[in-house]
């Protein structure tokens, strides 16, 4: 173990650098891509809770086919083989934000339809004898319970998909991954390189997981535990 | 005009028939308690009077308004009836005061001070008004189905269905909720009522009805009903429950 080299890689600011860009690429995708995912989701949710004639057919198949297929496939499909296809050129960022979007998306609104679908009888019931409407039932009672019954679930299924993120360093995504592939290719020090990279993604979690959980308690949840 | 009209009315789950040609009436002002072995049918029957329940065959009409397949008469029908459940069904997520307004403000169109102020007039008539702001885990059982009587109350309804409202309680929570639907028929209130509280039903019913598989097989005043009853499958229920 004495023949470890961390003083004599980070020395270089430059791979200093590329790990903090990395760093600052894989959490701002990943977190733009859980917002516009989760929007995304709940979208393709509530067209299959209110039954949108044809649309819900869509909307199901688009998350079989999301859940069903592999991230890397998904991202390549995006990043070459659509742009071979209808010949456009998009920097490689904006690929991996559709790809990750949509894949966020696929498994969010599985999440969100399972919340939906958990709404037990008797309050359905209760509300029916109340004669309140389909829109009062999903925006009042449906809504606002799954938020609060599914958070738990949407938040691990998060950072479960931010550690996925690394395979956009593979269509050439300068991200977290990318800096420690690349610092590895140059130094040969893999065990350093790929410990560094260990750490930084436990963090990165960590923070992002006990981020979510501080918002949820001080706005969502605070209704509930009170 | 009775408030509620069965007529030869029929309900099938799959090969079991749970109503058998049931016919019944209500009329206004009427307090009917229902009784009978689980799995008679009592519940099944009122479920049928708001639609909760499709019936098979036969005819149901409340109010003057005749039930259909269309959606608009089960919608009318909701809106003069109430209906209190076994397991209170609060939404869990709103205040005893939301559980009231939510239907109010949403459906009928009140402002949120009109609609608070007409559920805590009900909330108040529960003798729960100073709970108002607690939800429902908050809340014992009995607390929250007085609160659900109230939420019915809000949309002042011309018949109130209880299915079974005590039977979920601890037996001190339920002197309360029987207390406030007591105050309630003293109000004139039109009632049907499926309980195992035969104490309410002597007190309060006009009319008390035995239900056995599916079957109306006796209905009679209270005081006929215990002291002379006719069938003998009423005399057999009433001496278990009775001893």
């Amino acid at each position: 173990m004495d023949n470890l080299r961390f003083f004599e890689i980070y020395r270089s600011s430059e791979y200093l650098g590329l790990l903090f860009d990395g760093i600052l690429i894989s959490a701002g995708l990943t977190i733009t891509a859980g917002l516009l995912g989760v929007v995304l989701a709940l979208v393709l949710a509530s067209v299959r809770y209110w039954q949108v004639p044809i649309v819900d057919r869509f909307a199901a198949a688009y998350v079989d086919f999301i859940r069903n297929t592999p991230l890397i496939v998904q991202l390549f499909f995006i990043a070459f083989g659509l742009p071979a296809a209808f010949g456009y050129t998009w920097p490689f960022w904006a690929h991996a934000l559709l790809a990750l979007t949509i894949n966020f998306s696929g498994y969010f609104a599985e999440i969100f339809r399972s919340g939906f679908a958990s709404i037990p009888v008797g309050q359905q019931e209760a509300a029916a004898a109340l004669n309140l409407s389909k829109k009062t039932i999903f925006r009042h009672i449906v809504l606002p319970q799954t938020v609060v019954t599914m958070f738990p679930s949407l938040s691990s299924q998060f950072i479960f998909l931010f550690l996925t993120t690394g395979l956009i360093s593979e269509i050439g995504v300068p991200d977290l991954t990318h800096a420690g592939v690349f610092i590895d290719s140059r130094t040969f020090r893999s065990f350093e390189v790929f410990i560094t990279l260990t750490i930084l993604y436990i963090v990165i979690s960590l923070m992002l997981k006990s981020t979510l959980q501080i918002w949820f308690r001080s706005t969502i949840g605070k209704r509930v535990s009170d | 005009m009775p408030i509620v009209s069965m007529k030869a009315v029929q309900k099938w789950y799959g090969d079991y028939h749970a109503l058998k040609d049931v016919d019944f009436s209500v009329e206004q002002g009427e307090r009917v308690v229902i009784c009978g072995p689980s799995g008679s049918g009592k519940s099944t029957l009122i479920r049928c009077i708001n639609g909760l329940e499709t019936c098979d065959a036969g005819s149901i009409v409340v109010n003057g308004i005749e039930l259909t397949q269309r959606a608009g008469s089960v919608a009318k029908i909701r809106s003069v009836v109430g209906m209190v459940f076994q397991q209170f069904n609060l939404f869990p997520h709103l205040s005893a005061l939301e559980n009231c307004t939510l239907a109010l403000t949403e459906e009928l169109g009140l402002t949120q001070s009109q609609a608070d102020e007409k559920a805590m007039q009900y909330l108040s008539r529960v003798r729960i008004a100073d709970q108002a702001a607690k939800r429902p885990a908050q809340l014992s059982g009995g607390q929250q189905q007085r609160v659900a009587i109230a939420r019915a109350l809000c949309l002042e309804p011309e018949l109130m269905l209880f299915d079974e409202p005590t039977s979920a309680l601890d037996p001190e929570m339920i002197s309360e909720v029987l207390e406030t639907m007591v105050s309630l028929a003293e109000d004139g209130m039109s009632m049907i009522c499926v309980t195992h509280e035969l104490g309410f039903a002597r007190e309060v019913a006009h009319r008390i009805i035995f239900m056995d598989e599916g079957a109306l097989v006796e209905a009679r005043d209270p005081i006929g009903f215990f002291e002379r009853p006719e069938n003998p499958r009423t005399k057999k229920f009433l001496s278990k429950i009775l001893r």
